[in-house]
């Protein structure tokens, strides 16, 4: 059964250059304990699709479409119900623990906040679930550690507090942004492991741009471009089939394939291209692709694509 | 270049602020320039004293019997011209000072120093102090008001150097062989003048206030007509509370320099919006 | 390193104040000490008798070389001795003294008021950006402060004082005053107190509630803010608990301008309502040309807004866990 289900989405942010359509179009679901790995370049708009579904960005953003939540449609709901989702139901490990924690603030205190709010314990309890929490995600010596603040802690130490803030409240969905982005590879497998155990029997959107990280982590895997899907499949087919040529190209580039880069940037979010939005960097492009925009197709059970190629 | 001035000016322009400051300093300006043509007589020819308004003297006469209105006009010239003189000499030498210590590490660091120092120390008193000494005259103001103007331009100047000198593009262009003073002049000040525009606005309207209160405290220059002064000269007036005389002796003077002070007030208001992209930021 | 450097310019403002104090009377031209020695073509109308001018004489020892003034001028200030007073006839120090607990009130009311309701503003301001509420605070806070203080101090006085008659227009206290009980003079210095900090506050609310609001928007867009959203907490409760602390940083960086923008303005508006503060003795100085007093009434001045900047940095550190663990 599903928990989240995203459909018609289309995230725009005016702005003075113009319109940037950051998300246009998504359909997606995210199942009962499932774990789905977001993948795409940076700028493809995953932590836009993130926030949009704990509703953070800001009000001048126009956001269409429906996401369906526990039968109800989060984009519907009054600000103040909104509220009650955010933390206790749907808990987003915002990307970049360094700027996320805030600098003045002990770190037991940031934590205890969110459970003094949503399970209504009072201060001295909450302060303990903290502590209780901080050894959950396995931080050395946790009474000593919830005294001090961020600037304390080192980085993967900070990621790890972000992680506990958000399991805080035993949420049944839990985003995570780019959680190993910038940490060196031995703290990195730590903090995968880490997010394995602790998302055991919750549901999780996992965002990423590392898909050696989703893989250990993700039952399936959505690979994102320029604001829509392009493929999406369980986590070891898209390695060992990937169909959409964008997929196969972000491959290539991984270190352990062969480092090669897609040729080409990824396009601006204002002006997207016409038709196939990766034709202008694909070898397989024929005229069609650079006229019609190529639906997303089924091609067998839980494998779809966006290509011109499978049709 | 000439994009980036239309695109601020069509900014500029939804500014409702910024377009009412702006109106209300070019009446200034119009009246300052056009002063002897507007003015109905010379602000220093005495007639009766003490008068009230009447057809022949709108505003009255002061103390000493000067056309209290005609006072008021050539007071606008005077106000103005110390502003803007002061404001652009101080804006000159603190964005070349600026400009020096934000692009030269070692020499920055101990120009701040004296540039904090000078910060530290109070204007109003420290020229207070000063005017007492010297004679007071319209160019020893100006003098003052530069002297302790620039630091603030200066500092700012720098702070905003220092973060475009790390920029990749200037690192491209030292690669490429330029000079530093090519790179100073070339792509680092036309970055750097909206801020000093900005901070000319400021310092001109902290000028004007200064002034006014110099002269307030009767340390302006006697011998021209000055708001600050026309409002010490009524307040010195024994009976000024207890009759109507403040109604067109002090009202008026004040309110001109409310008045300039809020133009210029909003007109930097208005341009730091525009200029500054970090308060433009939305937020939820 | 930090510490050293704020100590050491500490040391060199105090060091700039005290030469400049010593120098600027003996490089002016037109000679200020003119009066000392009774040049008749200066236009300094000050005519002193004779015991005076001894005491004088011998304060700036003008025979003696320079270097031997200077050593004596900042050993005597080290005694406390600022000079004597012409126009008191009376040591600067004894003058300077009974008037510094008034400005020490007036000010001390008036920073406490201004802080609090700048800052609270500018929060709300920011908060509330775009919306009806911060384009009318923006602009009525920035007409209101573009009243200069003295100007200000005048309308109130016309206002409230003379034509409501609701409060004194003039001095600290009510002159030649027996009053029955302490709490009865308290309420005749605050009656006196409330028109001079109004004036000062409004004078001078613009400062704090712009860089305020500046702070905030700047701390509204941290990443931070979104955490503290996404948890789930309200909105008000965010601006007080994360977003205030933090936007406070800059701002209590910027408590030397502050208190220079608060002491300059008692220098206006004690003048204005006759208050007897330091800053009135200085305009006093400055009528009668009483240089002693003037510059000793600076000096004070001067260190009243040193204090203020030390105060600034330990409330900084306060504030600020990252300086406190370094
Ligand atoms: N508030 C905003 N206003 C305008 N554009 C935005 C805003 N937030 C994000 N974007 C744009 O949306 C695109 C997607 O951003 P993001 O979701 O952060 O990318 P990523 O996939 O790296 O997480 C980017 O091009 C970004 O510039
Ligand atoms: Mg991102």
């Amino acid at each position: 059964m599903s928990l989240l289900t995203i459909t018609h989405l289309k995230v725009h942010f005016p702005t003075q250059d113009g319109m940037v359509k950051a998300i246009d179009t998504i359909d997606l679901e995210i199942a009962n304990s499932e774990r789905l790995g977001l993948i795409g370049e940076t700028g493809c708009g995953k932590t836009v699709l993130g926030m949009s579904i704990i509703r953070l960005l800001q009000p001048s953003t126009k956001i269409e479409g429906e996401i369906w939540y526990k039968g109800k449609d989060l984009l519907k709901l009054s600000e103040g119900e909104m509220r009650k989702i955010r933390g206790k139901e749907i808990a987003m490990i915002l990307q970049n623990p360094t700027t996320s924690l805030n600098p003045v603030l002990k770190v037991g205190d940031q934590i205890a906040e969110a459970i003094q709010l949503h399970q209504g314990l009072d201060k001295r309890a909450a302060r303990e679930k903290a502590v209780e929490m901080l050894e959950s995600v396995k931080i050395p010596s946790p009474d000593k550690r919830a005294n001090e603040y961020p600037h304390e802690f080192s980085g993967g130490m900070k990621e790890r507090a972000m992680i506990a803030m958000g399991l805080a409240c035993n949420p049944s969905l839990i985003i995570a942004d780019e959680p190993t982005k910038g940490l060196d590879v031995t703290i990195k497998m730590q903090i995968v492991k880490l997010l394995k155990e602790v998302s055991r029997r919750k549901s999780m959107l996992f965002i990423t741009h590392d898909l050696g990280v989703a893989t250990q982590i993700c039952d399936n895997i959505a690979v994102m471009y320029a604001g829509e899907l392009v493929e999406y499949a369980k986590t070891e087919d898209v390695f060992k089939n990937p169909l959409h040529p964008y997929t196969q190209g972000f491959l290539n580039s991984l270190p352990n394939m062969g480092l090669k880069p897609i040729r080409g940037m990824s396009p601006s979010l204002i002006d997207l291209p016409s038709g196939c939005r990766f034709h202008p960097r694909c070898d397989h492009a024929s005229a069609k692709c650079t006229i019609e925009h190529p639906p997303m197709v089924e091609i067998e059970k839980g494998h779809s694509v966006r290509c011109f190629l499978y049709t | 270049m000439i994009e980036d001035t239309i695109a601020f000016l069509k900014g500029y322009k939804n500014s409702v602020i910024g377009l009412v400051g702006l109106g209300i300093l070019i009446f200034f300006v119009v009246v300052a320039i056009f002063a002897p043509y507007i003015a109905p007589y010379d602000p220093h020819e005495m007639y009766k004293p003490v008068r009230h308004p009447n057809s022949d003297h709108l505003l009255g006469t002061n103390h000493i019997g000067q056309d209290i209105l005609s006072e008021l006009i050539y007071g606008t010239r005077v106000s103005l011209f110390i502003a803007f003189i002061s404001s652009i000499i101080a804006s000159y030498i603190g964005t070349s000072l600026g400009l020096i210590a934000g692009y030269f590490e070692k020499f920055g660091f101990f120009f701040m120093r004296i540039v904090d120092g000078f910060l530290a120390i109070p204007r109003l008193p420290l020229i207070i102090v000063i005017a007492a000494f010297m004679r007071p005259s319209i160019w020893n103001l100006i003098f003052i008001f530069v002297f302790f103007g620039w630091p603030f331009t200066a500092r700012i100047i720098r702070s905003e150097v220092l973060s475009l000198r790390n920029r990749p593009y200037v690192d491209a262009v030292r690669m490429l062989g330029a000079g530093n003073f090519y790179i100073l002049c070339r792509h680092i000040l036309p970055n750097v003048i909206p801020l000093v525009v900005v901070q000319l606005i400021m310092e001109a309207s902290h000028v004007v206030l200064a002034e006014a209160s110099l002269s307030f405290l009767g340390l302006g220059d006697p011998t021209t007509k000055s708001w600050g002064m026309i409002l010490h000269y009524a307040f010195e007036y024994p009976t000024i509370f207890i009759s109507d005389l403040w109604k067109w002796w002090m009202l008026p003077a004040g309110l001109c320099i409310t008045f300039t002070i809020l133009s210029l007030t909003f007109i930097g208001y208005a341009l730091e919006d525009l200029v500054n992209p970090r308060l433009r930021r939305e937020i939820l | 390193m930090h510490k050293i450097t704020k100590i050491a310019t500490y040391g060199i403002i105090i060091f700039v104040i005290l030469s400049f104090n010593f120098f600027l009377p003996r490089i002016m031209p037109g000679d200020p000490f003119a009066f000392l020695t009774g040049d008749p073509s200066t236009d300094m109308p000050v005519v002193l008798d004779a015991g005076i001018k001894a005491k004088l004489l011998s304060y700036y020892g003008l025979d003696k070389p320079l270097s031997m003034q200077y050593y004596d001028y900042i050993a005597n200030i080290l005694h406390g001795d600022l000079g004597w007073s012409i126009y008191y006839n009376a040591p600067v120090w004894d003058v300077l003294r009974g008037s510094l607990k008034w400005t020490l009130l007036l000010v001390g009311t008036s920073t406490v008021i201004y802080m609090a309701s700048g800052i609270m503003l500018g929060a709300v301001s920011a908060w509330k950006k775009g919306k009806r509420v911060d384009a009318g605070l923006l602009t009525f806070i920035l007409s209101l402060s573009s009243f200069p203080s003295f100007f200000l101090g005048l309308l109130f006085i016309i206002l409230f004082g003379v034509d409501l008659g609701l409060f004194p227009i003039s001095g600290a206290r009510t002159p030649f005053m027996d009053y029955s009980t302490s709490f009865e003079e308290i309420i005749d210095i605050l009656h006196h107190l409330l028109l001079p900090a109004a004036t000062l506050v409004i004078a001078h609310i613009g400062g704090i509630y712009l860089l305020t609001r500046n702070s905030m928007l700047n701390v509204l867009g941290e990443d931070y803010i979104l955490t503290a959203r996404a948890k789930g907490l309200r909105e008000g409760y965010i601006m007080r608990r994360h977003a205030l602390k933090n936007a406070l940083l800059p701002i209590s960086t910027m408590i030397a301008l502050i208190a220079g923008f608060m002491i300059t303005g008692t220098i206006l508006v004690e003048t204005v309502f006759a208050y007897p503060g330091v800053g009135r003795l200085l305009y006093e100085a400055v009528l009668v040309r009483d240089y002693p007093l003037l510059q000793g009434a600076f000096m004070i001045i001067t260190l009243l807004i040193i204090a203020a900047n030390l105060a600034a940095d330990m409330i900084y550190v306060y504030l600020d866990p990252r300086v406190k663990h370094k």
